[in-house]
C-alpha cells in the first residue's frame, strides 16, 4: 500500500515537473537569449549566457535607441490611474448597494456587473467615434476612462459579495460613534476592504497592462503608445535585430512577472476564495 | 442616570407591522431585557432606541428628552453588538477612545476614560493589541470598554454573548451583572435566551411578534405567566400544555381531576411545569414512559397518557425509571396553570 | 441574532440620502457614458448606412449583407466557422488538460502545490503580444530551435513552418493560446475540488471507493457547475479575446490566406480597413453587433439551461 503511494506520488510529481517545464522553457529561453549575442543566439539557443556569449546590446538598443522608457511610463500611467479609480469609484458603489437600500438597488446593482459577461470591446465602433467627439483621441485619458469602465463591473462584483460578508454592525457603531455616512465609508468601510483590495487590484492590472485591443484603436500616436502596443510595432520594425527583439520582450515580460511574485498570493486567494464563483 | 420612555412605538416595511404599539417605562438604573423567539422584533425595536432604525410612529424619550428624531451620536447611548463590532485596523486603545476622539474630547480625559474602563474590565495588558489577536471573551470585554467610555445614560446589548462558548457565556453573564451593579446605570439588553433573561434581568419584557407579552420581574414570569406563550417559554424544560376539560368545579385531563376550574367551563389548556410533577401512589396523571434522560443529579422522564397527549416531568436523578412501565404522577393545585383556548391566563 | 427585516433603511429621517447618490454617482456616470452606451450606439449604427451627415437607416439590411453578400458573408461565415472551431478545440484540448492538472494539484498529501500552482498561471499573466511573439520565434525555421528540438528526439522530419502554412496555422494559434491560458479553467477547478467537502469524500472511502472512483463518482459531479462556468468564460473568450492573438501572430489579415481570421481580426479590418479594402463604421458595427448577439446566446444559454440543469447538484 505504502509503496503504491509512494509510487503514484512519484508520478504524480513527473506530470507537474513536465508541465512546469512546458510553461516555463519559452520564458526562459527568450530571457536567457535577450542577453547573449547575435552569433549566440543562432550558434546555441539553449545555452547559457556566458563568457562571449554575453552581450547587453539588444538591452541597448531598446533602452537607449528606442522609445520603450516613454511606452513604459504611458502604461505605468494609464494602469495606476486606471486602477486606482476603479478601487475607489468601485469601492464607493459597492459601498451604496451592500449597505443601503433605496428604490432601484436590485436593477443599478445588475446594470453594473452586466459588463462582467458583455466584453466593452463589442462597442468599440461608437466608442472611437464618442472619444474623437471628446477630442481624447491620442490620449492616455481615454484609455483611463475606458479601462475604468471596463475594471468597474468586476470589482464591483467582487467588493459588493465581499461588503455583504461583513457584519453590518460595526458601520452602525459607526453610526452610534457619531461618524457621517461619508467617513464611515473612508474610515470604517475601506479598512475593512483592504484584505480584497490585493485581489480586485490584480484582477483589473493584468488586463490593462496587457491590453492591445483599446491602445491600436483610441491612441495608436507615438506618444501615447503604451508597451504591449510598442513591443508589437517595435518587433514589426526590428526582425532583423533578434537581440533588441528578445529584449524587448524580456523587458515587457519583467513587470508583470514581479507583479505576480508579489502578489501571487492575493491573486491565487482570490480566485480560489470564490471571488469569480459567477 | 436615566429613565427611558417607550409609548406608542410602532415600526412598520411597507404594510408589515414589525412592531406595534409598544409601551414602557424603564426605571432609572434598571437593567431590562427583551426576550424573544427569533424575529419577533426585539432587536428591531433596540436598533431604533439606538437610532439606527427609524420610528414609525410613536416616541422614544431618554431622561425625559425626546430623542426619536435624533442622530444616534446624540441619544446619550451606547451599544454592545452581537459581533462586537470592534475596528479590526484599530488596537484595543484605538477602539476603546475612537468615539470619545471623535467628538472632540481633549486627551488627557480620552487617557483617563480609557484607563479607568480597563481597569474595570481587566483590559491593561491588551491595550495594544488588534481585535484579531483577541479572544471571542477579550473582544466582548473591549466591546463593553468601548461603550463604557462613552459614559452613556442607557446601555444596549444586542444579544453580546450569541458568539461564546457556553462556559465563556456564563462567565460573561456574571461580569455584566457585576458591571450592572458597579455602574448603575440603565441598561437595555436583548437576548432570545430565557436562561439569561432569568439571571440578569430586573425586569423582563416577553416580546413577541411585534408585540410585548407581558413584562414582569423574572417571578413574577414564572410564577404567573400571562400567557401559554410566556409560559412555554420561560423555564426549562418548556412548561407541558395539556389539552382538557372543565367539567363542574374540576379542569379535568382525560378523566382524572388535577385542580379547581373556579368556575370556567368548557375546553382549557392546562399548563404544569415539569418541575412539579412527582411520582406518588395516588397521583391522578398516569403515564407510561416513553423515553427516560438521565442527567445525573436530575432526569427528565418523557410520558404518554393513554388519550396519547404526551408530558415531561422532572425527576429526582437516583429514581430508577423503566421505559414501557406506568406510573403515576401528581401535581399541587397551585402549580397548575389555566389557559383559555386562545392561550389567555384564566385562573390567577 | 434576530434576523428581524432589519435590512432596511437604517437612517433617522431623511428622505433624500444624498450620500447615496454621490456614492453611485462616478462608478455609474463612467461605466454608463464608456461602456454601456458605446455597446446600444453600436448596435443602433449597425441599422444604418453611409449617406447624408446622420446616415440613411436601412433596418436590419446590413445583417443580411454580411450573412449573404458574397464579398461579406464569405469572410463571415470564414471568421465565424474558425471562431466555432477554436471554442471547439480549447473545450476539448486545454480544459480537460486543465480539469487533469487541477485533479493532480488537489491530492490532498501532494506537497509543493503552490508552487505548481504559481508556475502554471504565469503564462496567463503576460501579454499576449509577448506570448505571440515568443512562439513565433521558438516556432521559426530561422532560429531553428524547434527543428533542433525535435531532431534531437528524432522526430525531425516531422517539422514544418506550422504557423506559415494554411492547414496547420490555426491548429497553432490554438495550441499557443492554450499553452498560455490554462491556467484560468485550471484554477477555477482546482478552487472548486477544494471546496469538496472534506467529509463527502471520507464518506466515499468508508464506502469503500478508491482515489480513481473518487474522483469520477463524487469530485466531478461536485464540480460541474465550475464546468459549466469554465465553457462560457471560454466561449466569451474565443469570440472576443482572440483578436489580440491572431493580430500580433498573423497580422490583421489573419493569415495565412484568412486561414486565421477570426470575428475579432474581422471587425477590426471592416472597421479601419486594410490595404485595399476601406474602413466602414455601419459595417463594422455590424459586425460587433452579430458577435454580441452571439456572446449573448451563448450567455442565455449558460444562464437559463447549462447553469439551471447543474444547479441540482449544488449543495
Amino acid at each position: 500500500m505504502l509503496i503504491r503511494e509512494r509510487i503514484s506520488s512519484v508520478g504524480i510529481h513527473l506530470i507537474l515537473i513536465a508541465y512546469s517545464l512546458l510553461a516555463l522553457f519559452p520564458l526562459g529561453l527568450v530571457v536567457i537569449n535577450s542577453l547573449k549575442s547575435k552569433k549566440a543566439i543562432f550558434r546555441d539557443p539553449v545555452g547559457m549566457p556566458i563568457g562571449d556569449a554575453f552581450s547587453w546590446k539588444g538591452y541597448d538598443s531598446v533602452l537607449t535607441n528606442s522609445d520603450f522608457p516613454m511606452y513604459f511610463g504611458n502604461s505605468l500611467i494609464v494602469t495606476c490611474v486606471s486602477l486606482f479609480f476603479i478601487l475607489l469609484f468601485g469601492a464607493m458603489a459597492s459601498h451604496a448597494l451592500s449597505e443601503y437600500r433605496f428604490r432601484g438597488d436590485t436593477f443599478i446593482g445588475l446594470y453594473l456587473i452586466l459588463g462582467i459577461m458583455v466584453p466593452i470591446r463589442l462597442g468599440t465602433v461608437a466608442l472611437l467615434q464618442l472619444i474623437v467627439d471628446l477630442n481624447l483621441a491620442n490620449t492616455l485619458t481615454a484609455l483611463i476612462l475606458v479601462y475604468t469602465a471596463q475594471g468597474l463591473p468586476i470589482a464591483i462584483f467582487i467588493f459588493t459579495e465581499f461588503l455583504r460578508s461583513v457584519s453590518r454592525e460595526i458601520k452602525d457603531s459607526a453610526r452610534i460613534d457619531g461618524l457621517s455616512e461619508y467617513r464611515i465609508f473612508f474610515e470604517v468601510v475601506i479598512p475593512l476592504v483592504r484584505p480584497v483590495i490585493a485581489t480586485v487590484a490584480v484582477f483589473s492590472m493584468i488586463p490593462i497592462w496587457n491590453d492591445l485591443w483599446f491602445p491600436l484603436i483610441l491612441s495608436p500616436g507615438d506618444e501615447t503608445r503604451t508597451v504591449t502596443l510598442g513591443v508589437q510595432q517595435f518587433i514589426g520594425q526590428y526582425t532583423v535585430n533578434w537581440g533588441a527583439v528578445l529584449a524587448s520582450l524580456s523587458v515587457a515580460i519583467l513587470p508583470v512577472l514581479i507583479m505576480y511574485i508579489i502578489f501571487s498570493k492575493h491573486l491565487i486567494r482570490g480566485i480560489t476564495s470564490g471571488a469569480v464563483k459567477g | 442616570m436615566a429613565t427611558l420612555e417607550l409609548s406608542g412605538v410602532k415600526k412598520s416595511f411597507g404594510d408589515v407591522g414589525v412592531i406595534k404599539d409598544i409601551n414602557l417605562q424603564v426605571q432609572d438604573g434598571e437593567l431590562i431585557v427583551f426576550v424573544g423567539p427569533s424575529g419577533c422584533g426585539k432587536s428591531t425595536l433596540l436598533r431604533m432606541i439606538a437610532g439606527l432604525e427609524t420610528v414609525s410612529a410613536g416616541s422614544i424619550s431618554i431622561a425625559g428628552n425626546r430623542v426619536d428624531h435624533l442622530p444616534p451620536a446624540r441619544r446619550g447611548i451606547a451599544m454592545v453588538f452581537q459581533s462586537y463590532a470592534l475596528y479590526p485596523h484599530k488596537d484595543v486603545r484605538g477602539n476603546l477612545g475612537f468615539a470619545l476622539k471623535h467628538a472632540g474630547v481633549p486627551a488627557a480625559e480620552i487617557n483617563q476614560r480609557v484607563s479607568k474602563a480597563a481597569e474595570i474590565l481587566e483590559l491593561e495588558p491588551l491595550m495594544e493589541r488588534k481585535p484579531r489577536e483577541l479572544s471571542g471573551g477579550q473582544r466582548q470585554r473591549v466591546a463593553i470598554g468601548r461603550a463604557i467610555v462613552r459614559e452613556p445614560d442607557v446601555f444596549l446589548f444586542d444579544e453580546p454573548l450569541s458568539n461564546l462558548d457556553a462556559a465563556l457565556r456564563v462567565h460573561m453573564r456574571v461580569e455584566i451583572l457585576k458591571l450592572h451593579q458597579r455602574l448603575g446605570n440603565t441598561m437595555v439588553y436583548v437576548t432570545h435566551d430565557q436562561v439569561e433573561a432569568m439571571t440578569l434581568a430586573d425586569r423582563i419584557v416577553v416580546i413577541r411578534d411585534g408585540e410585548v407579552e407581558q413584562v414582569g420581574t423574572p417571578l413574577e414570569l414564572y410564577r404567573h405567566p400571562a400567557n401559554a406563550f410566556v409560559a412555554g417559554f420561560i423555564g426549562s424544560p418548556a412548561m407541558n400544555l395539556l389539552d382538557a376539560q372543565c367539567v363542574g368545579d374540576k379542569v379535568l385531563v382525560g378523566d382524572q381531576p388535577i385542580c379547581a376550574a373556579n368556575g370556567v367551563a368548557g375546553a382549557v389548556q392546562l399548563g404544569i411545569r415539569p418541575e412539579h410533577l412527582s411520582l406518588s401512589e395516588e397521583g391522578v396523571l398516569k403515564g407510561t414512559v416513553s423515553v427516560f434522560e438521565h442527567l445525573g443529579g436530575e432526569s427528565f422522564v418523557h410520558l404518554q397518557l393513554p388519550d396519547e397527549q404526551t408530558f415531561v416531568a422532572k425527576l429526582d436523578g437516583e429514581l430508577s425509571i423503566t421505559p414501557g412501565q406506568t406510573y403515576s404522577l401528581s401535581v399541587k393545585p397551585e402549580h397548575c396553570h389555566v389557559f383559555d383556548t386562545h392561550g389567555h391566563r384564566i385562573n390567577n | 441574532m434576530s434576523q428581524s427585516v432589519s435590512t432596511t433603511s437604517n437612517e433617522v429621517k431623511k428622505p433624500w440620502r444624498f450620500y447615496i447618490f454621490v456614492f453611485l454617482a462616478p462608478a455609474t456616470f463612467i461605466y454608463t457614458v464608456f461602456a454601456i452606451y458605446p455597446i446600444i450606439e453600436s448596435l443602433r449604427l449597425s441599422l444604418y448606412q453611409a449617406g447624408d451627415d446622420e446616415g440613411v437607416f436601412v433596418g436590419l439590411a446590413n445583417y443580411a449583407r454580411l450573412v449573404s453578400e458574397p464579398y461579406w458573408a464569405e469572410q463571415f461565415w470564414n471568421a465565424f466557422k474558425n471562431n466555432v472551431l477554436l471554442f471547439a478545440m480549447h473545450m476539448l484540448i486545454q480544459n480537460p488538460i486543465a480539469l487533469a492538472l487541477a485533479a493532480l494539484l488537489s491530492v490532498p498529501t501532494l506537497r509543493g502545490a503552490a508552487t505548481y500552482r504559481t508556475i502554471f498561471f504565469l503564462p496567463t499573466l503576460l501579454s499576449v503580444v509577448v506570448v505571440g511573439f515568443i512562439w513565433q520565434l521558438i516556432l521559426s525555421p530561422l532560429w531553428g530551435v524547434t527543428p533542433a528540438f525535435m531532431n534531437w528526439i528524432g522526430m525531425g522530419s516531422f517539422f514544418k513552418p506550422w504557423l506559415g502554412l494554411e492547414s496547420s496555422a490555426l491548429i497553432t494559434v490554438t495550441l499557443i493560446s492554450i499553452w498560455q491560458y490554462v491556467g484560468i479553467p485550471l484554477m477555477l477547478f482546482y478552487a472548486a475540488l477544494l471546496n469538496v467537502p472534506e467529509e463527502t469524500i471520507e464518506a466515499a472511502r468508508i464506502d469503500g471507493l478508491n482515489g480513481w472512483w473518487i474522483f469520477w463518482k463524487v469530485k466531478l459531479p461536485l464540480i460541474l457547475p465550475s464546468l459549466g462556468l469554465v465553457g462560457i468564460l471560454t466561449y466569451i473568450g474565443n469570440f472576443t479575446a482572440s483578436f489580440d492573438l491572431i493580430y500580433s501572430i498573423q497580422g490583421g489579415l489573419a493569415g495565412p490566406n484568412y486561414s486565421t481570421d477570426v470575428m475579432g481580426t474581422f471587425l477590426f479590418r471592416t472597421f479601419f480597413g486594410f490595404q485595399a479594402q476601406l474602413g466602414d463604421v455601419h459595417m463594422g458595427a455590424t459586425v460587433a453587433s452579430a458577435l454580441f448577439f452571439i456572446i449573448l446566446i451563448g450567455v442565455s444559454l449558460y444562464l437559463f439551461g447549462v447553469q439551471r440543469r447543474l444547479q441540482r447538484y449544488d449543495s
